[in-house]
């Protein structure tokens, strides 16, 4: 079989096609082309199950005529091409013969053990977060500090150490760090990050594979775990108990556990009293949202790592702007240094403003035609109604004609629309209206001015 | 068995080149078949930017794999994010990576389930993330697949009507990944712009835009330019089966009482 296969299948259906249809469902596709077999991989059953319902025959179809094989046969799995299939393939088609279901076990617990814990090679730290990137302040100092000590002397006094505060404050910053300075220190030690969504995923694959003994002995045999957003637990009970006689073990064995939360252990709905109870057994730290000199010293050291000079005062322009956490602040900050490297504008303060212009408006103002009226009537001291109205004095039809104009420069409706809006009105009218205001902000520098206020009091 | 077959033995139809259907074709695939070959499809290319250069200019790198990691782009209705999305998939697919795109506002009925796995893919892009918000089965699984993202390096494309702040996300967690991507605001098209970007796409269907065509559209209709390019597959249709050129005249005839 020629390669490239399924590339010349979906340059034939993208002629048949919507783009929506080829992106949702036939792109996320990959292919392995084997023999007389088009194997095709899909993401997740959802797609999987689409997509023989609803492409498979004419995929057929077309596999057969590219290849020049009228027996080609073409399937559709869950899996990726790098690990062959996942387990989700196996749990919905795997249907081991009656005659050897404890064979089947064990070669599904096999490929558990090859495969699982699925979600990361390695111990899935970030190298970029380390105590040398963590910016300190008051905010952090404890959390900080206690991190370290736990960095530094693992499974000592503070086991388990619990970190929690809102989002975007550090705490899987704070988290990766204590990991990255472990593994500095100890290149032998092992130590794995997680999510606990992630743990909880595992711990599905595990059991649907007979394999929850090899999940057990994975996560009691680690010497730090690190578990992120454990409020993601809330509500899952079988994930708890197993996490809570992982973290029993560990604890025995004088292994590390670091926790992060959302919220105060003891806060957490749905959370088994006794996980709760336990989590405040070593040393629950608070990260508090950043002051402003705090918020200063982020951005500053965000731009430096992104080899970008950030001068101060727009540093603090941003910092008083974007209070809530720190994550929003960077975001901010990629959005100014982004525009600026577009523009290859310098940074300055009213750069940024302007820059930040949009995320700082809390929504783009729906302009409405109702609202163009009130907002010129208002402007000219007139009422709604008389815009409306049959009336032809100048008092009158100068505010309408501007407030037709308006409606056409700041909605999409039809100029028909506009004039039916308008007293019904034809869509002449409406045409005249936008010439005469252009023509009069032309001659007119209080026309143009007063026109300008009004496109900005109803977009702003 | 380890794999589901496709069911269909090998056919009648099996051995032919593509075969398109007939609008009166009676079999129940014809919606999925339409002829839509004929509408060129969304790209870089047939962009007109107008304002929004800036966000041309990152989407484009987004889909290269060579800006920035994640991407929000938000403004109101047929402003062109659909447009930018499907031109970065394209771009992405036609390199060979898998992407793939997740609709929230489309016509199917979608699941969370769908979000399953998606990291492996190079290009990750959510539509309309207005569709969802509030939803937290929904949110709770685009977080997921934010965090899956970070770790598999793959890029995310979002798009929304409102800034993040005002998209009503329910999930503080999820809000705040959204805001530390690059956000981008995209704007409405002038007038001058839409008629350009009308005659970008006319042109692509092979056929010219008399101005004064232009000028009717755009007086007579809603000029988002969602309804404006279906107006515009529709004079094209319309003169393809008239075998006439499109002229004002024609336009008239097809789209009056429309």
């Amino acid at each position: 079989m020629k390669a490239g296969l399924w590339k010349r299948c979906l340059g034939e259906l993208e002629a048949e096609l919507s783009e929506q249809q080829l992106n949702t469902w036939l792109r996320p596709l990959q292919a392995v082309e084997d023999g007389a077999c088009l194997r095709l991989l899909a993401p997740n059953r959802f797609v999987r199950d689409w997509v023989s319902e609803h492409f498979a025959q004419r995929i057929s179809e077309v596999a057969r005529a590219a290849a020049g094989s009228p027996d080609l046969s073409v399937t559709v799995s869950v899996g990726t091409r790098e690990s062959r299939a996942t387990p989700e393939t196996r749990e919905t088609s795997a249907k081991p013969a009656a005659a050897a279901p404890a064979r089947a076990a064990e070669n599904s617990a096999r490929r558990w053990r090859a495969e699982g814990p699925t979600h990361k090679s390695g111990s899935g730290l970030r190298t970029d977060f380390t105590f040398e990137s963590f910016v300190e302040g008051k905010c952090n100092q404890l959390a900080r500090a206690a991190s370290l000590q736990v960095a530094q002397n693992p499974g000592g006094s503070y086991n388990p150490l619990f970190i929690y505060g809102g989002v975007g404050l550090g705490k899987t910053h704070l988290m990766h760090a204590i990991g990255n300075l472990l593994v500095r220190d100890r290149p032998q030690a092992r130590v794995s990050y997680l999510h606990s969504e992630w743990f909880v995923t595992d711990m599905v694959k595990a059991l649907q594979h007979n394999a929850i003994s090899d999940f057990k002995r994975h996560y009691r045999s680690l010497d730090t775990l690190l578990i992120d957003d454990i409020q993601f637990f809330v509500g899952k009970e079988r994930s708890q108990e197993e996490f809570f006689h992982t973290f029993n073990a560990l604890l025995e064995e004088q292994q590390q556990v670091v926790l992060t939360c959302d919220r105060y252990p003891k806060e957490v709905e749905g959370l088994e009293e006794r996980l709760k109870s336990r989590f405040g057994w070593g040393l629950t730290v608070a990260l508090e949202p950043p002051d402003t000199e705090t918020r200063v010293a982020i951005l500053m050291r965000k731009a430096q790592s992104s080899g970008i000079t950030l001068p101060e005062d727009v540093a603090f322009f941003i910092a008083k702007r974007i209070r809530s956490n720190v994550r929003e602040l960077e975001g901010s900050l990629r959005r100014v240094l982004a525009n600026a490297q577009f523009t290859g504008h310098p940074v300055t303060v009213e750069f940024a403003k302007e820059s930040l212009k949009d995320l700082l408006a809390l929504q783009d103002k729906l302009v409405t035609m109702e609202n163009i009226q009130k907002t010129v009537a208002e402007f000219y001291k007139v009422k709604v109604s008389d815009l409306l109205s049959k009336r032809r004095s100048r008092s009158v039809a100068r505010p309408r004609q501007v407030a037709m104009a308006l409606s056409k420069e700041l909605t999409s409706h039809s100029l028909p629309e506009i004039g039916q809006a308008f007293g019904d009105r034809d869509h002449t009218t409406v045409l005249h209206a936008c010439k005469k205001v252009a023509e009069l902000r032309g001659q007119d520098a209080s026309m143009a001015e007063d026109y300008t206020i009004l496109v900005r009091t109803l977009s702003t | 068995m380890a794999e589901r077959p496709f069911s269909p033995p090998p056919g009648p139809g099996a051995t032919g080149g593509p075969v398109r259907r007939e609008a009166g074709d009676p079999s129940p695939a014809v919606q999925l078949w339409l002829p839509i070959g004929l509408r060129s499809a969304p790209s870089f290319a047939n962009f007109v930017p107008g304002a929004n250069t800036e966000a041309l200019h990152w989407v484009e790198l987004l889909a290269r794999g060579e800006g920035p990691e994640a991407l929000y782009l938000w403004g109101g209705p047929g402003v062109g994010k659909t447009h930018l999305l499907e031109a970065a998939c394209r771009e992405a697919a036609g390199r060979g990576e898998p992407v793939a795109c997740v609709p929230l506002a489309g016509p199917e009925r979608l699941e969370p389930a769908l979000l399953g796995g998606l990291e492996s893919a190079a290009l990750v892009c959510v539509d309309d993330l207005q569709a969802v918000a509030g939803g937290a089965a929904w949110e709770e699984a685009l977080f997921h697949l934010m965090n899956a993202l970070r770790a598999t390096g793959g890029r995310l494309l979002l798009t929304g009507r409102a800034p993040v702040g005002a998209l009503g996300l329910a999930l503080p967690d999820l809000a705040s990944r959204v805001g530390a991507a690059l956000v981008l605001h995209l704007a409405p098209l002038s007038d001058g712009e839409r008629a350009e970007a009308l005659r970008v796409r006319a042109r692509e269907r092979g056929f010219l835009l008399p101005d004064d065509v232009v000028d009717y559209l755009l007086r007579r209709f809603p000029r988002d330019l969602p309804t404006l390019v279906g107006l515009l597959d529709r004079l094209d249709e319309g003169s393809l089966a008239a075998r006439r050129r499109v002229t004002l005249a024609l336009v008239r005839e097809l789209l009056d009482g429309a």
